[in-house]
């Protein structure tokens, strides 16, 4: 492992500390831990979408060989409502009713002595339902969308418009230049890696979950209410996460089950959702339509952004797409800003959050409809974004804190080379491709919570930082390591971080972009905080070396405790003593310069596509992404960050949705081989830049976030790259080589 | 997955005696299908035979052609300097499937009996005459933009899957059946049965007959062919559609041409009428497209599969041109 240099400029890169146990395999994710004695149990789901369930046969599978028990609403685990509804994904609890909300919802659960038996025995399950017609279909549901009321603290119907204009058409009306498009996208899934798995471990009116989760906290705390024990009961371990994307944030059905279950077999039990289980189990992203009408004036001046969308619902709940209340309402400077956010509730499964949540659907919309005005216009779109870039938050009288959307555009530009571009659309011809580059705007807002964190100075000279965030993958191992190398003037490899884990310093976790803007700065905090200790302890112990010396004379240098004439080691120290370790705790939160600044991290994307001439399929062929999001704490798993942040947005570009079928309910593709995620080689060389500018409003450390603003824009660069290699214009995502045949 | 016996075949004959009449049997080699559906309990043997210790291995030469066991895994097969070298279409063909650790289980015999991979097949909470005849077949009113505009029948719409089997075909391959009752060599072009009323019928396998090997004539200038495969992402997919093309070019005319496609076909669809009008051609794209043409002078298309109409043609073209420029 490579050690950061002492005192060096905060972007270290560092390896993953992390990174040997991953690929050694010694990692354990929830699903690896192997309680003794542990039965394992598999979902049943539900066949039909809507409906009641009449009975349920489940006398084969109960004779069936290893089978402990059947559960199902006729013969539940008994858990309660009203507890912490917050942090479960749905708004109904699993088998406390018989009523099926949605093709592939949890109806039961098999547990059995191994998974095989759990799982085989399930399949002699039959289930008898009155079923209802679901409603599955977005466009159809269209006519009969609701206003969802508020979105993001304002409302859902918002206009922002100069002073004695009356509606946004008429300012649409009195524009030089307008352009419309209707953007749609199917249903989206996280996919991780990692399936959502829970092992769940009793002991003395004890319990332990081991749980992927983003947040250890929310889901101790519905875990908690649902079962009816004290908190302090209960213990969430999940120290590594392969993938969340969010949605391992809410609760859903298998650890409330698996726990329920536990508790009463009276012994450990295991249940891994199935790849295609995680479809309909967990959550997913809205599908979406919107409608984009900008009007501009000739020099290419936004005078009006009307941005309309309509987000899948689900009966049972959600978090739905908030697409303009994230994008159009701040990107741009326009005199005229409405908003128009409906839902339409259907028969599916709950959406929830999903990697930039309301960004990624809104970017493509907006940033494709800017491409159209550029085209219209016969503008360059890169100064077409930049003549309209805002300074200061439309509708509110407070500048950003640190914003450099335009410098990342210059810097993109010149890196990729959009100076050769010619803007004639089909004008690139190599070959059999047609060759095009697009570009697109990424915006996503900085997120600060509350976080405490704790160090420890150990006798065996290593210090502890530890903290209940998570790591799923982002990063926060060696994010820990690295601010707390900083923070103590150590090597990177003297400090031992932990996370992921209830009993550790409080933290809400890891989302919102959020974990190392909050996490970060209270790493200091308690540096400073166990310092102070150590030197106390040095000063009044009577082993101690500094016996007797006044505190304020002693300070902390890089390990050392320094007193004048004297200096020694922190381990040296605890050794004379005999003192195991000293650690205190910091906390920070934000403070009042939340409602002075706006706080939001940019960046803008280039890409080159090429389209085959003859079977239309469209295949990448590099792009560039240019980063700002403040100081950047570790620079190679920040790059990773945005790396895959850009390979999500290929997938929501290209290859992603799911196909519900509009008269079942069912999701006809749920698996990994029909739900199309970008592969290796469908991934180009991918050119990350950082402008790494500090920003210090928004924390002490600087820095913002980076784990989801790598998606923003990137489907509407590929769309436009698209748009300027063939001509054609394509506002149904994914954009696939059907669309382009012509 | 339900109960099975499994056996272990140490010989030809004992695995034939093991399976017997075939009812209820199936026979293991890489198990990438068959466990795959087994778990699915879409496939549900009462007996497990594993032939995988056959000598049913080799990539040989005779006068007679290419010879490649059915035990030879996909992998080994598609580097094979035989088959590189003489048949480019066959090597393609393997490293366009699947993955590699896929490939590295997966044997030649498996892949050409593999079975469809149509949702609703894979899927025993919906109907599905393939799976449970009379069933229905939910894939004509449902989501189908994977499936066949060639070759279906009101029963059933799924595509044959093999991508090794369209370059076979193409190459008037045949496979050796061994059975209690004898050998017999079949044209893999016959092999395939179409749905008709009767989808669970695939192939003319009879139960317990074992594939033991595939022979590809011989066909000098098969060393210029290829196999074009499309698909919405760059591996690790099935095919949209895909042509498998050999070509005979003296002097810029194609003398003869072996063309078949996949990912259109309820079996791999070899086009001799296509063949015909491309012979005594100059294969400039524009004549090659309406030669193509006459491929798809009968297709089906469904809902959301009418764009194969197209690609397929368009593949043709493209796999043509590239292979003559
Ligand atoms: C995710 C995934 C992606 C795939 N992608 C592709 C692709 O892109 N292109 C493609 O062509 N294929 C693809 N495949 C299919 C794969 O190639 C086949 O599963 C494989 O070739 C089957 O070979 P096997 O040896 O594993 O067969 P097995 O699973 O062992 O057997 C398959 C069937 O054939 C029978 N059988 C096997 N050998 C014999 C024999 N010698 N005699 C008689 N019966 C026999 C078995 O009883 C069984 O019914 C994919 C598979 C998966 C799982
Ligand atoms: S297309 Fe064939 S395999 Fe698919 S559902 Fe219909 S009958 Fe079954």
């Amino acid at each position: 492992m490579q050690s950061a240099a002492q005192g060096a400029a905060r972007t270290v890169s560092v390896n993953r500390v992390d990174g040997r146990l991953k690929v050694t395999g010694g990692a354990r994710y929830s699903a690896d831990h192997l309680a003794e004695r542990a039965a394992h149990g598999y979902l049943l789901l539900s066949t039909v979408a809507l409906g009641t369930i009449r009975s349920m046969d489940v006398a084969a599978a109960q004779r069936a060989p290893g089978v402990l028990a059947v559960f199902t609403p006729f013969h539940p685990l008994k858990l309660n409502g009203g507890g912490n509804p917050f942090s479960v994904g749905h708004s109904w609890l699993p088998l406390q009713d018989a009523e099926v909300r949605y093709h592939g919802q949890a109806i039961g659960l098999v547990v059995a002595e191994t998974f095989e038996q759990a799982r085989d025995a399930a399949a002699l399950v039959s289930a008898d339902y009155d079923v209802r017609p679901p409603a599955a279909s977005l466009p159809d549901g269209i006519p009969r969308a609701t206003d969802p009321g508020r979105v993001n603290g304002e409302p859902a119907v918002l206009n922002l418009l100069a002073d004695g204009v009356g509606t946004i058409d008429e300012a649409l009306a009195s524009s030089e230049v307008t352009v419309s498009g209707t953007y749609s996208q199917p249903m989206k899934h996280h996919s991780a890696m990692e399936p959502h798995a829970t092992v769940a471990v009793w002991q003395d009116d004890q319990l332990t979950l081991y749980n992927g989760t983003q947040s250890a906290s929310l889901t101790l705390g519905t875990i908690a209410a649902a079962l009816g024990v004290e908190p302090a009961r209960v213990r969430v371990i999940s120290p590594h996460v392969g993938g969340g994307f969010g949605n391992k944030i809410a609760t859903w059905a298998h650890p409330l089950l698996a726990a329920a279950a536990a508790r009463t077999l009276g012994r450990p039990v295991k249940v891994v959702l199935t790849r295609e289980q995680t479809f309909t189990v967990t959550g997913n992203r809205s599908a979406v339509r919107q409608t984009v009408t900008l009007g501009a004036r000739r020099d290419g001046t936004l005078v009006a952004v009307k941005h309309q969308a309509y987000s899948s619902q689900s009966t049972s709940g959600g978090i739905f797409e908030t697409s303009p209340h994230t994008t159009s309402r701040y990107l741009y400077r326009a005199e005229n800003i409405h908003l128009d956010q409906k839902i339409v509730t259907l028969d599916v499964p709950p959406p929830t959050w999903m990697r930039a949540p309301g960004q990624e659907s809104g970017s493509f919309a907006l940033e494709t409809a800017l491409d159209e005005l550029a085209v219209e216009l016969g503008m360059d779109p890169v100064a077409l974004r930049l003549r309209n870039d805002a300074t200061v938050y439309p509708g509110r009288n407070v500048p950003w804190s640190s914003k450099h959307l335009d410098e990342c555009y210059r810097v993109g530009a010149r890196r990729f080379g959009w100076d050769r571009r010619d803007p004639a659309p089909r004008s690139d011809v190599r070959g059999e491709w047609l060759v095009g580059t697009g570009t697109a705007s990424a915006v996503y807002p900085a997120e600060r919570f509350p976080a405490s964190v704790k160090v420890r100075f150990q006798a065996d000279g290593d210090v502890a930082v530890s903290s209940a965030t998570a790591d799923l993958g982002t990063g926060m191992w060696t994010v820990l390591a690295v601010l707390g190398s900083e923070a103590l003037g150590l090597p990177v490899d003297r400090i031992r971080t932990d996370l992921g884990d209830s009993t550790l310093a409080a933290n809400i976790g890891a989302f919102g972009s959020g974990a190392t803007a909050s996490t970060g700065p209270a790493v200091a905090v308690a540096a400073e905080a166990a310092s102070t200790e150590l030197i106390k302890l040095a000063v009044t112990h009577e082993r101690s070396p500094l016996h007797g010396v006044p505190a304020a004379d002693v300070r902390y240098d890089r390990g050392d405790l320094v007193a004048p004439g004297r200096r020694i080691g922190f381990a040296a120290l605890l050794q004379a003593v005999d003192v195991a370790g000293v650690e205190a705790t910091g906390s920070t939160a934000p403070g009042p310069e939340h409602g002075q600044h706006a706080f939001t991290s940019f960046g803008a994307h280039f890409c080159e596509v090429r389209v085959n001439r003859w079977t239309g399929e469209p295949r990448l062929a590099r792009i560039t992404t240019v980063i700002d999001g403040g100081a950047i704490v570790n620079a190679k798993t920040a790059r990773s960050q945005i790396i895959g942040g850009v390979i999500f947005g290929i997938g929501q570009a290209l290859l992603e949705g799911a196909q519900v079928e509009p008269a079942t309910g069912r999701i006809a593709n749920a698996n990994l081989a029909e739900y199309l995620l970008p592969v290796n080689a469908d991934v180009p060389p991918i050119d990350v830049h950082f402008l790494n500018h500090p920003d210090t409003l928004f924390n002490p450390l600087g820095a913002r976030g980076i784990g989801e603003v790598g998606t923003v824009g990137v489907a509407a660069a590929i769309g436009n790259a698209i748009h300027h290699a063939t001509g054609r214009r394509i506002r149904d995502l994914p954009i696939t080589l059907d669309k382009l045949l012509d | 997955m339900r109960a099975f016996d499994f056996a272990v075949a140490e010989t030809l004959g004992q695995a034939l005696t093991r399976a017997g009449s075939g009812a209820g049997s199936a026979y293991l080699a890489g198990g990438t299908t068959l466990v795959d559906l087994m778990k699915l309990d879409v496939m549900t043997p009462r007996q497990v035979v594993d032939i995988n210790r056959l000598p049913l291995r080799g990539v040989t030469t005779d006068r007679s052609g290419l010879h490649i066991g059915a035990l030879e895994r996909m992998s080994d097969v598609a580097v094979h300097p035989l088959v590189t070298a003489r048949y480019p279409v066959i090597a393609q063909a393997l490293s366009r499937s699947a993955s590699p650790q896929l490939r590295n289980m997966a044997s030649i015999g498996g892949n050409l009996l593999q079975r469809v991979r149509c949702g609703y097949f894979r899927d025993t909470s919906t109907p599905c005459n393939k799976r449970e005849p009379g069933s229905g077949c939910p894939a004509i009113g449902g989501e189908n933009r994977g499936h066949a505009i060639l070759g279906t029948s009101d029963s059933c719409v799924a595509t044959h899957p093999s991508d090794l089997a369209v370059a076979l075909v193409a190459l008037d391959a045949s496979v050796r059946l061994v059975g209690r009752d004898g050998t017999r060599d079949v044209r893999l072009a016959d092999f395939y049965r179409l749905p008709g009323d009767t989808p669970q019928l695939e192939h003319d396998l009879r139960p317990g007959e074992l594939v033991t090997r595939v022979t590809v004539p011989e066909l000098a200038w098969a060393r210029r062919s290829a196999y074009l495969k499309i698909r919405d992402r760059q591996s690790y997919e099935f095919a949209l559609a895909s042509a498998a093309v050999a070509l005979d070019l003296r002097d810029g005319v194609i003398r003869d041409v072996r063309l078949a496609v996949g990912g259109v076909g309820t079996r791999p669809w070899r086009l001799p009428e296509v063949e015909e009008a491309l012979r005594g051609m100059s294969p400039r794209p524009d004549a090659v497209e309406a030669a193509a043409a006459r491929a798809v002078a009968d297709a089906r298309p469904l809902a959301h599969n009418r764009f194969k109409v197209t690609l397929v043609r368009r593949t043709i073209v493209r796999a043509l041109t590239n292979l003559a420029g």
